[in-house]
């Protein structure tokens, strides 16, 4: 027997949640796009999509937002750090890939100097995420040797009952524990079997990948040129990336009052190393698009000892002229044969 | 022969010869009915190249791409009728030689792929002459009569809602073969013409800005609508763009090479009602 | 449920205010600044981290931060000393503040020159252009104790005798006995009572010829500068592990978040901006 959690009665879950002061967050449609956002009730999740169009990232690190307001007066300046709504979330309903991105990135966002801004919304967010029982040809988190219902970055992990009535519960960290206690009296024993998690096919062969990455000589492979072609150098697959995390620091205001803001930023673009002089390292699209695959699968392990992917498929899925990570590793991994 | 082998057999052809040093066509993409540019620069690899009613993607971008046509050399390209209406807008905008750019027209009617008959661009007057007589305007006909219904205050919250949603990647900038600046206003710093957060402010900014840059341009080939990655109709805003200059001024962009650009010429018989 | 699993410490974000307390025109759109700190909370922790290296980001607010270094040295911490071209937007907000105006801080950030490391040797330090600001702050530490080292020489070349920075300190290290200072224009950069060297620097330095011997050389300047002179230096004999360098690079934020600033592996903000040439070389030199 095993603690489950019916759909039935999710509804009451999200109003006791509600009613405790927590904001409840999950894979909703906004304007003919899904996303995670805040919901009213249980009816308003979709838990039948693959995964949202965007990826939980948002929700602590949003596309634009201010850090600090500042008011220059005769004999001083006035900063004023403006912090996230402050408040406990629960985001139900999240992915595997999505939940491991925000683990991912924590190391980054933290060492030597932790950003606040990340980690207070880290720090007051409980991620319930949900074990796929679909997958579609992009989804590739078993080539980033995870799996539909890793672990990492979770809070509690639900798995999909067989019956499609509810879900299997498991509570993963103290802060999930606690946020299922204060739904204590929904849950039920069961005995009812969880359904088959989604079959994700391997597609590239990352060790390899990874080692002709790292050797230096492959760092001026034509295969750069070569792969990037088309691409159109758009920051969609970067935006839309649970674990890319570059940003733009931008003041808007006059010379009294204004404020300074953290916005999304993108290798993607040209202007984004562009020195004040003209001269820009990374001047091609190619050179920017190997600084982008460098980055997640030679850079970033080497610093924190974890691949900067989760394996979403969100850039290849939504990529205007079909790129994308899978396709990339697919052909490196040929090359390393 | 299908048009594919045709097309396939041309290619080779012009690319053993040196007539053309590259043709841009379309590949096969990750998914059955994906598609994705290409570059064939071998006779030998012209088997790759696929032309089906997946072909989707308005090609015409590539050709602007920094140092392509430098050399003057020409370059072959897959094109609807959309594409050869750019390239007879960017020639007129002096960003290419239309002599240099060597046309594989298609068009795809009620599911049907047929080739479009010619080589250069003033070969297809006919082909584009049609769309003036024959404007097959807005795919969408249902949302755009739900525009057209509502009232301003109706379209505003549409738009507002429409626009929250943008986060600046700029795909549309990038998908479009008209935005082909190198320097797009929104990078200018100096004075910051438009603020650069994505919030609702700087997303009606951008999105407006790109509005009018493409009034009078803009060929409706949707790559700006395909690329979105959060759903923006931004066809919807063009495609209005371009009823009104149409009205304004009865101009179809991309007719012919030699075609003035509408909002950067005057006429005599200019209507007048923006001026005081 | 919100238990604190993650420590959080004050805004990094959050810039020190600083007052201009002078400022100096060096050459045509190169200007040095001296800043004070408006809070001796913020001067106490500068004074406590800032070592010969580092660097800072420079702000307006309404306009945005800029980096570069600290250009003056470890041994005089009462304020901050930067000298910048007016070339941005932010650079150009600063151009226009006056002596009393409030600027932004941010920093110290970054590694440092290893000087107690030096102590005993000779040093060589080579510099074109803007880029002295950099190996001031190096040349500066030194001489403030200055018995602590060998011989002194000092490389310095600009395109023309007007971009010549520091041009006081220039006379200041001419006229002193305890180091030599070999000063260098481009051809054609030279005026007409210019009595020093013309010509690039690494012919000018390949002329002087300075001994590797137990020296430490330290070069800033402009990439392709700074190519030319690390080939010199391999033959006028320097290993390169003796020789150091700064990397400029665009930066947003400074602590190793916004991404933009790496060469290959390489934060420059949080590894750099000081290197020796040997780990410059280990670098992919297309990204530089």
């Amino acid at each position: 027997m095993t603690k489950i959690l019916l759909i039935d009665k999710l509804d009451n879950c999200v109003e006791r949640w509600k009613a405790a002061g927590i904001t409840v967050i999950g894979p909703v449609h906004r304007a003919n796009i899904s996303v995670y956002a805040a919901v009213e009730h249980a009816s308003e999740f979709d838990f039948g999509l693959v995964l949202p169009d965007r990826s939980i990232k948002e929700l602590f690190f949003p596309q634009t937002e201010p850090m600090l307001r500042y008011a220059i007066k005769k004999d001083t300046i006035d900063t004023i750090e403006c912090m996230p709504p402050s408040g406990p979330r629960i985001i139900f309903g999240s992915r595997a890939c999505d939940a491991s991105g925000m683990a991912i990135d924590d190391p980054l966002f933290g060492w030597d100097y932790k950003d606040t801004y990340w980690f207070q919304r880290r720090n007051e967010s409980v991620i319930v995420t949900i074990a796929c029982i679909k997958a579609d040809d992009f989804c590739m988190c078993t080539s980033l040797n995870m799996e539909p219902d890793s672990t990492k970055g979770s809070d509690v992990l639900l798995r999909p009952l067989e019956n499609g009535k509810g879900w299997l519960v498991e509570e993963l960290t103290d802060r999930g524990q606690e946020a299922f206690t204060q739904i204590a009296e929904f849950l039920q024993e069961s005995a009812d079997a969880p359904a088959q998690t989604a079959v994700v096919e391997k597609k590239f062969d990352l060790e390899a990948s990874v080692a002709w990455l790292q050797k230096p000589e492959n760092f001026d492979s034509r295969f750069w040129k070569e792969i990037s072609m088309r691409c159109i150098g758009c920051a969609s697959c970067t935006y839309l990336c649970p674990t890319c995390h570059c940003f733009d620091i931008q003041d808007e205001g006059d010379t009294y009052s204004g404020v300074r803001r953290k916005n999304w930023d993108s290798c993607s673009f040209a202007l984004f190393t562009m020195h004040t002089s003209g001269h820009n390292p990374r001047s091609t699209q190619s050179a920017r698009w190997r600084q982008r695959i460098m980055h997640k699968f030679n850079y970033f392990p080497g610093k924190f000892s974890v691949n900067s992917c989760s394996g979403c498929g969100r850039c290849s899925r939504q990529c205007p002229v079909d790129m994308g990570i899978t396709e990339t590793l697919q052909e490196i991994s040929k090359l390393s044969l | 022969m299908s048009i594919e082998q045709q097309y396939q057999a041309r290619a080779k052809e012009l690319l053993s010869g040196g007539a053309v040093k590259m043709v841009i066509g379309y590949g096969k993409g990750t998914t059955g009915n994906r598609r994705r540019p290409i570059f064939i620069s071998s006779p030998d690899d012209v088997g790759r190249l696929v032309l089906d009613d997946s072909c989707i993607i308005n090609l015409s971008g590539y050709l602007v791409s920094e140092g392509l046509l430098s050399d003057e050399k020409r370059v072959a390209v897959f094109l609807r009728p959309e594409g050869i209406r750019a390239i007879n807008i960017l020639a007129a905008e002096s960003q290419l030689d239309a002599d240099q750019i060597v046309i594989f027209g298609f068009d795809v009617n009620d599911n049907e792929l047929r080739a479009l008959k010619g080589i250069h661009v003033e070969e297809f007057a006919d082909v584009i002459g049609s769309i003036r007589e024959n404007n097959p305007g807005f795919a969408d006909k249902e949302l755009l009569e739900k525009i057209e219904k509502m009232t301003a205050q109706e379209r505003f919250a549409f738009w507002q809602e429409e626009f929250a949603k943008c986060i600046k990647c700029y795909a549309c900038r990038q998908a479009c073969p008209m935005c082909y600046c190198r320097r797009c206003i929104v990078d200018s710093n100096q004075p910051q013409w438009v603020n650069t957060s994505s919030h609702s402010l700087g997303n009606f900014e951008w999105n407006i800005v790109r509005a009018f840059h493409l009034s009078g341009r803009c060929v409706e080939c949707g790559n700006c609508d395909r690329a979105c990655p959060v759903n923006i109709p931004l066809r919807l805003i063009n495609h209005k763009m371009a009823v009104e200059v149409l009205g304004a001024f009865d101009h179809v962009a991309g007719m012919s090479k030699t075609q003035e650009p509408v909002l950067a010429s005057f006429k005599k018989d200019d209507s007048e009602t923006f001026i005081l | 449920m919100t238990e604190n699993i993650y420590n959080t410490q004050p805004n990094i974000y959050k810039p020190a205010i600083m007052k201009i307390v002078a400022r100096q025109d060096e050459a045509p759109g190169v200007r040095t600044m001296r800043l004070e700190f408006l809070d001796p909370v913020d001067h106490e922790y500068f004074k406590q981290t800032f070592r010969t290296g580092m660097f800072g980001l420079y702000g307006v607010y309404g306009e945005g931060e800029s980096t570069f270094c600290v250009a003056s040295p470890e041994t005089r911490k009462e304020y901050i000393e930067c000298t910048f071209r007016q070339s941005g937007r932010v650079t150009s907000a600063l151009a226009n503040a006056d002596v009393g105006d409030l600027i932004t801080f941010r920093g110290p950030y970054g590694n440092r020159f290893p000087i107690e490391e030096f102590y005993g040797k000779n040093l060589l330090f080579i510099s074109g252009g803007i880029a002295l600001p950099p190996t001031r702050s190096v040349i500066w530490s030194c001489l403030d104790q200055r018995e602590k080292f060998g011989k002194v020489t000092i490389v310095y070349g600009a395109r023309t005798v007007a971009d010549l920075v520091y041009k006081h300190e220039l006379e200041e290290w001419q006229e002193r006995s305890d180091v030599e200072l070999v000063l260098t224009v481009d051809p054609g950069g030279e005026s007409p009572d210019w009595k020093n060297r013309i010509g690039f620097v690494p012919t000018v330095l390949e002329e002087a010829a300075p001994s590797p011997d137990n020296c430490i050389a330290v070069i800033c300047g402009p990439p392709i500068m700074i190519k030319f002179t690390l080939i010199s230096l391999k033959k006028l004999g320097f290993d390169e592990r003796n020789v150091y360098t700064t990397l400029e690079n665009r930066m947003k934020c400074g602590v190793g978040k916004c991404g933009r600033c790496n060469v290959g592996s390489v934060y420059v903000c949080k590894e750099g901006p000081v290197f020796t040439a040997a780990e410059v070389s280990c670098m992919p030199q297309a990204d530089l």
